[in-house]
């Protein structure tokens, strides 16, 4: 069960990685004409379409986490004391907080990517996408770290 | 109201009272509640590791974060609520993600 858990909140972290990396791009600056290249093509994307599927993948994936947390804390966390790897402890504890602090931000997020797209909420819009982009970023990479440690670390 | 002013204050205030709650436990070693993994149950005691294995607070500072942000979107008044710049909806929790940057990297050392 636990494994299926884990597949799954990879997985779903994937997919969210890729909405929210096409929006925090499409944020970054409005292309002024159809882009040619691959980045300009990335970030050309309608991002408003993303917004729900983030919200829902978002708030999915700290639920698999919180799930998975018990699992964490009972084998994975001693292993890393065990082995005095404290910066992998202190990485997994910025991910929990970050990630609750963000999920904090889905109502706000939602409300600034809801149409019509008012100008006055350009920025709000652009900084929490960026935001629950790093925290999105950071939150994959940590887990794909510390599920992969006894690898890196033999 | 349409719903958007309560949305703003309940983001901005989650991510206080969640950092709030969290410094709380630190400082006084305590918390709203505690999950006990290995015995798979929730107590309000700080029971010892020996005995109950590894708590986990991170679930106690969610929830309280949710009750108190529920409320405030819900009490705060309507006016205020919609005059909150939107400077605030993303300086507040961009200071949060620093703040807990700067106290997490005591585990760096």
């Amino acid at each position: 069960m636990i494994q299926l858990l884990l597949v799954l909140h990879v997985l779903v972290g994937a997919a969210l990685l890729g909405a929210i990396t096409h929006q925090a791009f499409s944020v970054a600056r409005r292309p002024t004409a159809p882009g040619r290249s691959f980045v300009e093509r990335f970030r050309g994307v309608n991002s408003p379409t993303f917004t729900n599927v983030i919200v829902l993948l978002f708030f999915v994936n700290v639920v698999l986490g919180s799930l998975l947390y018990p699992q964490y804390r009972v084998e994975v966390r001693p292993t890393l004391e065990d082995l005095q790897l404290r910066a992998a402890n202190g990485i997994f504890e910025t991910k929990e907080h970050f990630a609750a602090v963000a999920l904090g931000l889905l109502p706000a997020y939602w409300l600034a990517w809801r149409p019509p797209l008012l100008p006055v909420r350009a920025e709000t819009r652009k900084y929490l996408t960026w935001m629950l982009a790093f925290v999105a970023w950071w939150s994959f990479v940590v887990g794909e770290l510390l599920n992969n440690i006894k690898g890196l670390f033999p | 109201m349409m719903p958007s002013a309560r949305m703003n204050v309940f983001s901005i205030v989650f991510g206080v009272a969640y950092m709030g709650l969290f410094f709380w436990s630190e400082r006084y070693h305590t918390a709203l509640f505690r999950y006990y993994p290995v015995l798979k149950s929730f107590s309000r005691d700080d029971l010892a590791l020996e005995e109950a294995g590894p708590a986990i607070l991170w679930y106690s500072w969610l929830f309280g974060a949710t009750v108190i942000s529920s409320v405030a979107a819900f009490v705060v008044p309507r006016s205020l609520a919609e005059r909150i710049g939107q400077v605030w909806v993303w300086g507040v929790p961009a200071a949060l993600l620093i703040v807990i940057l700067v106290y997490e990297r005591r585990w760096f050392y």
